[in-house]
């Protein structure tokens, strides 16, 4: 096995103190540092993520694998500038105004920033203005909402107009418990059922 | 044990379709179900977009013409829940306020003088509190909202809001503490939940579900929001009482098991 597979196994199993372990040996052994992320941390959640789209692994697996990774990403971001860092677009997510689930939308944001998109996070009960707001500063080139409940899914519509009338150029994602491919459609945004899933699509679009 | 049954909920797809297809027999027949096997209330929720007033009513009359049981009005807008009130045939429950927006102000003075009992939720406009102690701080604004209107502790069905075992090993124990503090302050109050949350992200979540319920029943909770057609959730519930020494002779337990509650139907 080489390092990289052992530090992407170590990300897949949870094991945060033997992921920093074997990236400090690594860097050691003069290994790079954009190889260290893609080809040992990313690569471990992209695994991750696969797993527990096919139920292979739990929800608590998942916050462990991902603290494993942020773990390794705390010791390797610094070592490499901006521009070497992968990033394929920005997303701007939130859970919409009234409602407060965020799990769904948390594994998302996990989901995303392992398949290399730099995430804003807008947290729970985000105002349409917030939306629009911070899609504008962070140049966003997708803005994603969740919902759990039928009656604040209804916001999503209008955060889809707010940005457009603000004239944002932007692709629009949706996901949570009520949410159907048809309600998606007819809103103009992208459904996704599941996190994994939502990782996919946003690579995709972009 | 308080069943509030939840099986008329427009977040159920089945559910939601015979609504949107006002498809009658479909939410007479849930509602026959949950009242035989016992259910003290039936929870009504339309979650639609739109219409969620006329959605309600149309629900209530479909479930008051085959059963009496008292009508539990689910919904997260306070203005339709209240609303929704004049629909029904007697008193039920309000499902729910919290501390959150104006909720306690537009619920609180249209059942003060009735008999109507409402389920309060310890949450607030930051949201579900962290701590227990904030948590607690919320529980006692809402017991003062309702002594200024005069809403006895027994008509209320406090919601401790249980969060996620799979994004919080400590959901349970922090759930019993506050049930403990709940009930050494309001003896009268009862405690309930929706339960299931505590489950999520986790597989087999019956194994999650069948012992909170009977850790909930030891901590005080007397009022829960589940299918009352389950009968593994039914019998854990009438075990769990019997064997906590609140179900004197087991005859309640006996009962249910005569009644059939216990037991698997046939389809």
């Amino acid at each position: 096995m080489s390092t990289y597979e052992r530090i992407s196994q170590f990300v897949v199993d949870g094991k945060e103190d033997d992921v920093i372990n074997e990236i400090n040996n690594a860097l050691k052994a003069g290994e790079d540092a954009t190889n260290i992320i893609n080809k040992g941390l990313l690569e471990g959640m992209a695994i991750v993520g696969e797993k527990f789209a096919k139920s292979e692994m739990f929800v608590p697996e998942v916050l462990m694998a991902s603290r494993s990774m942020n773990a390794g990403m705390d010791i390797v971001k610094p070592l490499i500038s901006d521009s070497e860092i992968h990033n394929l677009g920005t997303v701007v997510i939130g859970t919409v105004k009234g409602d407060l689930h965020d799990i769904g939308k948390n594994l998302v944001v996990m989901m995303l920033e392992s398949a290399g998109f730099k995430v804003v996070n807008l947290g729970v009960d985000t105002a349409k203005e917030e939306f629009v707001e911070k899609a504008k500063e962070n140049n966003a080139d997708i803005v994603a909402m969740s919902a759990m409940l039928t009656t604040t899914m209804a916001h999503m519509e209008d955060i889809i107009k707010a940005c457009q009338d603000a004239g944002i150029e932007a692709k629009y994602m949706v996901g949570g418990a009520p949410l159907t491919p048809a309600y998606a459609e007819r809103i103009n945004a992208i459904y996704s059922a599941d996190a994994s899933t939502a990782a996919l699509k946003a690579k995709e679009i972009i | 044990m308080i069943i509030i049954g939840e099986k008329i909920n427009g977040s159920i797809p089945v559910v939601a379709k015979a609504i949107a297809e006002r498809d009658e027999s479909l939410i007479r027949e849930r509602a026959k179900m949950q009242a035989d096997a016992n259910a003290t209330y039936i929870d009504c929720c339309a979650s639609v977009e739109k219409n969620e007033v006329e959605t309600l009513k149309w629900m209530i009359d479909q479930i008051q013409s085959v059963t009496d049981v008292p009508i539990c009005i689910d919904s997260p807008s306070a203005q339709a829940c209240v609303d929704a009130i004049p629909f029904c045939n007697k008193p039920g429950l309000i499902n729910s306020v919290s501390m959150e927006g104006n909720k306690v102000e537009t619920i609180f003075p249209v059942i003060a003088d009735t008999e109507w009992e409402c389920v309060a939720l310890l949450c607030d406009d930051e949201g579900i509190p962290k701590s227990i102690e904030r948590r607690m701080d919320v529980f006692n604004n809402i017991m003062e909202k309702a002594k200024e209107y005069r809403i006895a502790p027994s008509r209320l069905h406090i919601d401790p809001l249980v969060v996620t075992l799979s994004t919080d090993e400590e959901a349970l124990l922090s759930f019993v503490e506050c049930c403990h503090q709940i009930r050494k302050a309001y003896p009268d109050v009862h405690i309930t939940s929706g339960l299931s949350n505590i489950s999520f992200g986790l597989p087999m979540r019956k194994y999650i579900n069948l012992p909170f319920m009977v850790l909930a029943i030891n901590a005080g909770m007397d009022s829960a929001i589940v299918d009352p057609t389950n009968t593994d959730m039914l019998g854990v519930i009438y075990g769990a009482e019997a064997l906590l020494g609140i179900d004197e002779y087991c005859l309640n337990y006996i009962e249910a098991y005569r009644d059939g509650l216990l037991t698997k139907k046939e389809l």
